[in-house]
């Protein structure tokens, strides 16, 4: 059994339709990487996955249970986290009290979250001298770091991230998919990326979204492989396939 | 010089009480972008509710219990009735809600007790004390002391811990919030609770000190409203400097140049901040919460 998985799911912007029967699976300990264009879905998948965007209909299972239309309170209790687009990290709080309230979902005394957010700084040693620093005195690869961090802190069984690497200088982005891939030794990763080399490079299984449809999925060999993919979405030359 | 010390206390004194009402403001304004305009309300509630209690013939220490008992429940109330049911639309619609919650509260006061001003005696026998050459009147000085002891508890709560945290993330991104698993709905909960609190307990405070009216809620919150924007929109040290400092401008205006016009200075020092420094005193850090 899969430890997620999606079915036919559909989900409205009022007359928008963002996602037109997505179905993807994701099988325990994987790293699956989403792929395609603004605008394809990507975000909307996730969004409906931690309970932001509603699904209008179709089924989102997380170990065997449906999970469609639940809060996002409820999802992340269950063991899944969102990274979501933007970072999101708070602006007026610091390093250490955004990591900190990663654990929101759990129940654990204050003192024994503070001593996880001390270790989480072990993983990314290059924002712990700014643990101390407000959150908006951050830069974009510092942000990232901390919204890994965070989202890390509610010890998720599945981790959603949305485009880790959008805005990064290339050298951080290689520091952040160097901890996806160490995060993936412990927690199911679903990654969200424009950036489809990078994407691919750390996964498993890849799909790709276009306009609210999955077009193609399989092993990231057999998505290299795919000639008018490669074009599309994976930076060939070959004219865009409509 | 003497004269000096003397407005000084009396303006503090009666400024915390606007710091007070104007925290109110600033904790819900930050929490639900929303200005509860009913904010003075909880005063004048928490104010008669004092006096019920006391007819009655409580103990006044009871009868205090008992009022911030009572606007922890109207609170909640507020929440549920006012803000809750408005959650998902703009600001428009729950700030008309707390403008038409505001006429609730005063004309049903105004129904059960009558528009007659009623009296609250303080809450000490001894009227004050005399240092020195100026005369400390006791219910200002229980105003003071009670509004220090608050801006510790204040400054303690939302810094020290966890759960201040998760309001000050609340009110600074509710989606992130819901998403790390703070209940949002709750934190709302507990802003309005608070800030009822709050307000109820500069009605209290001061209510001896004026007279027990149905307008009192509405004068208090309009000067705590002054002091929030003087202090910095949506800042809560900007919310408790912009009180202390207007109740000490009204105040010397008051004695040194016209008695009549004293609720004017207030307003008068709005404007001027208005129109050279609208973002306040503090006004700079609102790029934290940008």
């Amino acid at each position: 059994m899969p430890l997620l998985e999606i079915r036919n799911l559909v989900v409205r912007y009022g007359e928008i339709e963002a996602l037109r029967g997505v179905t993807i699976a994701v099988e325990q300990g994987q790293v699956v990487t989403l792929l395609g264009a603004n605008g394809a879905g990507k975000s909307t998948t996730l969004r409906a996955i931690s309970g932001l965007a509603k699904p209008a209909s179709g089924d989102i299972l997380f170990d065997g249970h449906s999970i469609a239309g639940l809060g996002p309170e409820a999802i992340v209790r269950l063991g899944i986290s969102h990274v979501p687009e933007g970072r999101r990290v708070f602006p007026g709080l610091t390093v250490k009290e955004n990591i900190m309230l990663g654990a929101s979902n759990r129940k654990v005394s204050a003192s024994q979250i503070s001593r996880e957010a001390d270790a989480m700084f072990d993983l990314f040693p290059d924002i712990r001298a700014f643990s101390n620093a407000l959150g908006w005195t951050l830069s974009g690869g510092q942000l990232q770091m901390v919204a890994v961090a965070r989202g890390l802190m509610a010890k998720p069984r599945l981790l959603l991230l949305d485009e880790p690497s959008l805005g990064l200088a290339p050298v951080i982005v290689q520091a952040v998919f160097r901890i996806i891939s160490q995060i993936r030794k412990d927690t199911t990763v679903l990654l969200v990326e424009q950036n489809a080399r990078m994407g691919l490079s750390v996964a498993d299984h890849g799909f790709v979204l276009e306009t609210g449809r999955i077009v193609l999925g399989g092993k990231p060999d057999e998505l290299w492989g795919n000639e008018a993919i490669a074009a599309a979405y994976l930076g060939g030359h070959a004219k865009t396939h409509a | 010089m003497d004269l000096i010390l003397q407005l000084l206390f009396t303006g503090i004194g009666i400024g915390a009480v606007y710091a007070l009402v104007a925290l109110g403001f600033v904790l819900i304004f930050r929490a639900t972008n929303v200005v509860n305009f009913a904010q003075g309300e909880f005063s004048m509630v928490a104010a008669y509710l004092m006096v019920v209690c006391v007819e009655l013939g409580l103990p006044y220490w009871l009868s205090f219990v008992i009022a911030l008992a009572g606007m922890a429940l109207l609170g909640v109330i507020f929440n549920l009735g006012v803000y809750y049911p408005l959650r998902h639309r703009t600001y428009l619609p729950v700030i008309i809600a707390t403008i038409g919650a505001s006429i609730l509260l005063s004309n049903s006061v105004l129904a059960i007790y009558g528009p007659q001003p009623q009296v609250l005696q303080g809450w000490f026998d001894t009227p004050g004390i005399q240092l020195g050459p100026v005369y400390l009147d006791s219910q200002y000085l229980l105003i003071i002391g009670v509004t220090i002891l608050l801006v510790l508890f204040n400054f303690w709560f939302f810094e020290k811990t966890l759960l201040g945290k998760k309001l000050q993330a609340t009110s600074q991104d509710k989606e992130m919030a819901s998403l790390l698993g703070i209940s949002v709905s709750t934190m709302i909960m507990i802003t309005f609770i608070y800030s009822a609190v709050l307000g109820g307990l500069a009605g209290i405070l001061v209510a001896p000190v004026l007279f027990v009216s149905i307008q009192m809620g509405s004068t208090i919150a309009l000067k705590a409203f002054a002091a929030t924007i003087i202090g910095g929109f949506g800042d809560v040290a900007g919310a408790i400097v912009g009180g202390l400092a207007l109740g000490v401008i009204e105040t010397f205006g008051a004695a040194y140049i016209s008695v009549p016009y004293k609720d004017g200075f207030a307003f008068l020092v709005l404007i001027a901040f208005l129109v050279f420094r609208p973002q306040g005193i503090f006004g700079e850090r609102v790029a934290e919460k940008a």
